[in-house]
């Protein structure tokens, strides 16, 4: 319980993601894409001598892309090895999770229900917690397309 | 040495080191017990050790000792500085022999006796009360004068090394790539700054440590061929008595060094192909008497390093690859149609071998020819970034060449640009670059294939930006784009159209995602100079993809049947000389074109040269004008021997040449003029070019010449005329050397084999006994005789 949580802004929602995989939050500048790769990899980025794969969450989530925020935010994680850049809208603090993430009835729409864990409350409302793991595979983006 | 004997010394130096205190301080109070235990168990462990190798002193002293405090730790004796004395004399002598072990010396005799007598209780009390020194004494004469010097030296000479986790190293190498890029970001921020003396000095060292550091780092990766080699032996005895035949094994190029991770990438092909060999490759005894060969098969492995390429190559001398029935299995496979197998070259007959589904062998044993093979074993290569070729003999054998690059993450690759980004190519697929607008290039289109005939190859031709879908496949101006040749290692031809060739570069190549790598068309990811990102391209996957491999087997017959006819017309390079002036080369003397910096090139006088990866060539074309500044462009000539660099200023086009040359009296390094489009153009003189500049190339394996042993003169006089003369001076450990120089008053004879024998005499007339010799000093008449026998070898 009390899992730390790193508060964002995806599609304009307030999600989280879990606080122990992220290694950093980084602002990316330059993108480098990758023709060919689907839609959701919006290319690469590097940190440092490390080239980070930039996930669009709310493309992986199956919603269609918004204004591209200025600010762009990410969250670099670590999934089985492959370093990532997790683009959200906004990311602000880390914060504490006063439940245990819950299902909704009815769902939370067919993107989120597949990337998330269920929801949590925090002290910012209600929060949709994320897997990354189901982030940066294709079947989420599959579903929505 | 032995690795269990340096395990052995290493265990021991430990040991010694960790229960140095604890001597200390059971010195200061023999009567504490836990300090006896360490001990105890020191000499315990020296002893038992001892055991498995032959060391009678050691295992004698360390008993004597063991026994001793035994006693002691059983109640039956009192600790006393006396007996702590004698134990620690011990001790000493332990570690000083150890010391000799490590070195591989012989330690010096006696001694012993006198360090295990003291150690007996009050049998001689005035000697033991009095042993403190003594035992001092005793060692002193032994160890300390005679061996605490060298000791001292040896500990110094001797290699020490350490065992570390190789995530360590990663992360070490992590870092120092990290600093390369920090590097070069700041070189860029130092160069818009413009010239700063006070900075650049120290940041050209910066750089320069740097990249030593890099290199150590590299090198710390690798691990020697030896490792898997060493375990080859045992396969290969195995599975030839469970086949029933016998079978040698030689290797060469142990010491070549690979990466720790691609050593073991290799392991698994590598097996397999020994595994073929053995089953397949080589004939049982009874018929290789017939075949009159030796009655033992002899499987050869040899490794080469060559640049960032390592060449592996395993050959066997058995009965070779048996194309027909190869073909024939292809055609029941249903893989190639009889009239494919007929048209096809026996060459790429033997590629067949890698085709998914065939195996040779009639009957499926347990070893082999289960089909799964050769094909995967390609695959597994490839995928490592190497290549796997086949060369067979029937009746003669067969060999199997892998090459693999240096490391998994180095690569050489060859960056081109499409769609405004850089992508890196593998250099080892890059057959050739060609510019879409040249003459000697036509488009054609067969359906919804685009073909390029090239030198009367006519091969499938794939655009970069459309495969990569970030051009319309119609909108491909297809003249203005740059032609890289591809060969993949099946020996399947396409051209790739990029919108530019930028640079050869050595790429460090990181995993990229999966799902990046569903597409199919990226390998890795690597990182430009500026620290951006940039995409490999995973060749073979995108052929396939292209169901190129497919189509490449008409093409392949296209290519045999094309490349019969042959162009009569001349093919000449195009450039601009340093004075602006347009001239013409003949294409067959360009080898490649060179880019090198202002600073490589060297003019004194009568004497240019350039320097291009550490070699010296000589430099004509600088008389036209001034060299530029900064970067200079380079056509690097080759008259097939020799070579040399001619700067131009811009390289324009390869054409034909259609009219004939009208030659040319006035200029003698220019061969005649030409129209080319209407215009004349002077054509260098290629023989005249190399007659004035060639300086011979050193030969691959320039004939060796032995000199006279122990003379200081033919080491630093002869030597260098020897070597200037093309020769390369035999080391003392090689048996066989060309030519064998010896001083005429030297009266033994070089008993080590010559061809040619060339005797010196001191003085300048002949004198009896010495009437076949050449004074020392007459440089004619040696060059004279060293050239003779150079024509001698070659004739």
């Amino acid at each position: 319980m009390n899992e730390l949580l790193l508060m964002c802004m995806i599609a304009g929602r307030r999600a989280a993601i879990p606080a122990i995989r992220v290694q950093s939050v980084i602002e990316i500048d330059e993108i480098t894409p990758i023709p060919g790769a689907p839609s959701f990899i919006r290319g690469l980025t590097a940190l440092r001598s490390q080239a980070l794969t930039v996930i669009d969450c709310t493309v992986a989530l199956g919603l269609e892309p918004g204004e591209t925020p200025t600010q762009q935010r990410a969250a670099v994680v670590d999934i089985e090895g492959h370093l990532y850049a997790l683009l959200v809208d906004a990311a602000y603090d880390v914060g504490e999770a006063r439940s245990e993430p819950i299902e909704v009835p009815g769902g939370f729409g067919p993107g989120w229900q597949a990337a998330a864990r269920g929801m949590v409350e925090t002290d910012g409302g209600p929060t949709l917690l994320i897997e990354v793991e189901k982030l940066v595979t294709a079947p989420v983006a599959q579903v929505a397309a | 040495m032995d690795d269990l004997l340096a395990d052995f010394v290493a265990e021991t130096r430990e040991m010694l080191e960790a229960s140095g205190g604890e001597i200390v301080a059971w010195e200061a109070d023999p009567s504490d017990k836990a300090r006896l235990d360490t001990i105890f168990r020191f000499v315990h462990t020296v002893k038992g050790n001892c055991g498995f190798f032959d060391f009678p002193r050691l295992e004698r002293l360390s008993h004597a000792a063991e026994d001793a405090l035994a006693e002691c730790r059983g109640g039956r004796r009192e600790p006393d500085p006396v007996l702590v004395s004698a134990v620690l004399a011990i001790i000493d002598r332990i570690s000083a022999m150890t010391d000799a072990i490590e070195a591989e010396e012989e330690f010096p005799e006696g001694g012993d006796d006198e360090l295990i007598a003291a150690l007996q209780p009050g049998d001689t009390p005035g000697a033991a009360i009095a042993s403190k020194p003594a035992a001092k004494q005793v060692e002193a004469p032994a160890a300390d004068n005679d061996d605490a010097a060298p000791k001292a030296a040896r500990s110094n000479g001797v290699q020490r090394s350490i065992r570390l986790p190789t995530e360590l190293l990663d992360e070490v190498m992590k870092g120092v790539s990290d600093m390369v890029l920090a590097r070069n970001d700041l070189a860029r921020r130092l160069r818009e700054a413009g010239e700063q003396p006070t900075i650049d000095g120290p940041f050209d060292r910066l750089s320069t440590i740097l990249a030593d550091v890099r290199n150590a780092i590299t090198r710390m990766r690798m691990q020697r061929l030896e490792h898997l080699f060493g375990s080859l032996p045992r396969l290969v005895r195995d599975l030839s008595t469970e086949l029933g035949k016998q079978v040698m094994v030689d290797f060469e190029g142990g010491e070549v060094e690979l990466d720790r991770e691609m050593v073991e990438m290799v392991r698994d092909p590598l097996t397999h192909i020994i595994r073929n060999a053995i089953d397949h490759g080589l004939e049982g005894p009874g018929e290789r008497i017939k075949g009159n060969k030796r009655e033992i098969g002899l499987l050869k492995f040899a490794a080469r390093q060559s640049g960032n390429q390592i060449t592996l190559t395993i050959t066997d001398d058995g009965r070779g690859i048996n194309t027909e029935r190869l073909a024939a299995k292809a055609v029941a496979a249903g893989i190639y149609s009889q009239a494919e197998i007929d048209s096809m070259s026996e060459r790429r007959k033997h590629y067949l071998i890698f085709e998914p589904g065939l195996s040779t062998a009639d009957e499926v044993s347990a070893v082999s020819g289960r089909g799964v093979g050769m094909d995967v074993v390609r695959a597994n290569i490839e995928r490592v970034g190497g290549s796997i070729d086949v060369a067979s003999k029937p009746g003669e054998g067969t060999s199997f060449y892998l090459k693999l690059p240096l490391t998994l993450s180095i690569i050489a690759a060859l960056t081109v640009g499409s769609g405004g980004q850089h992508y890196a190519i593998p250099r080892s697929y890059v057959e050739e670059i060609v510019f879409g607008s040249s003459d000697h290039v036509e488009f054609a289109q067969a359906g919804a294939r685009r073909l390029v005939t090239f030198r009367g190859k006519r091969v499938p031709c794939l655009s970069l930006g459309e495969i990569l879908g970030t051009e319309e496949p119609e909108g491909t101006a297809w003249e203005s784009k740059t032609l890289v040749l591809v060969r993949l290692a099946s020996d399947d031809i396409f051209a790739l159209a990029v919108d530019r060739v930028y640079d050869h570069e050595d790429v460090v190549v990181k995993p990229i995602a999966p799902a990046i790598m569903e597409t199919g068309l990226y390998a890795g990811t690597t990182l430009l100079d500026d620290g951006r990102p940039m995409m490999l391209l995973d060749l073979p996957s995108i052929a396939q993809k292209q169901q190129l491999v497919n189509e490449m087997r008409s093409a392949t017959r296209v290519v045999e049947e094309e490349a019969v006819e042959s162009r009569k017309t001349h093919s000449i390079m195009l450039f601009t000389g340093l004075d602006g002036r347009r001239r013409a080369v003949r294409l067959e003397l360009v080898r490649r074109i060179d880019t090198i910096a202002r600073e490589a090139i060297d003019i004194d006088g009568a004497r240019v040269q350039a320097v291009i990866d550490g070699t010296i060539f000589p430099l004509v074309g600088h008389e036209h004008g001034e060299l530029p500044e900064e970067r200079c462009r380079l056509l690097r000539l080759s008259d097939g021997d020799s070579e040399l660099v001619y700067v131009v200023r811009e390289v324009l086009d390869a054409a034909d040449m259609d009219g004939d040359i009208i030659p040319s009296a006035t200029d003698p390094l220019v061969e005649g003029v030409t129209l080319i489009g209407e215009r004349p153009v002077p054509v260098i003189d290629g023989h005249a070019l190399f007659a004035a500049h060639s300086a011979p190339k050193r030969e691959v394996q320039p004939m060796t010449c032995r000199l006279p042993a122990g003379s200081d003169w033919a080491h630093t006089i002869l030597e260098p005329l020897i070597e200037a003369a093309g020769y390369r001076v035999a080391g003392d450990h090689e048996e066989q050397a060309d030519v064998a120089i010896e001083l005429a008053e030297q009266e033994e004879s070089t008993p080590a084999s010559a061809h040619h024998v060339i005797r010196l005499r001191h003085e300048p007339e002949a004198v009896t006994g010495t009437a076949d010799s050449i004074y020392r000093y007459d440089r004619d008449a040696l060059l004279a005789a060293l050239k003779q026998a150079r024509m001698g070898k070659t004739a």
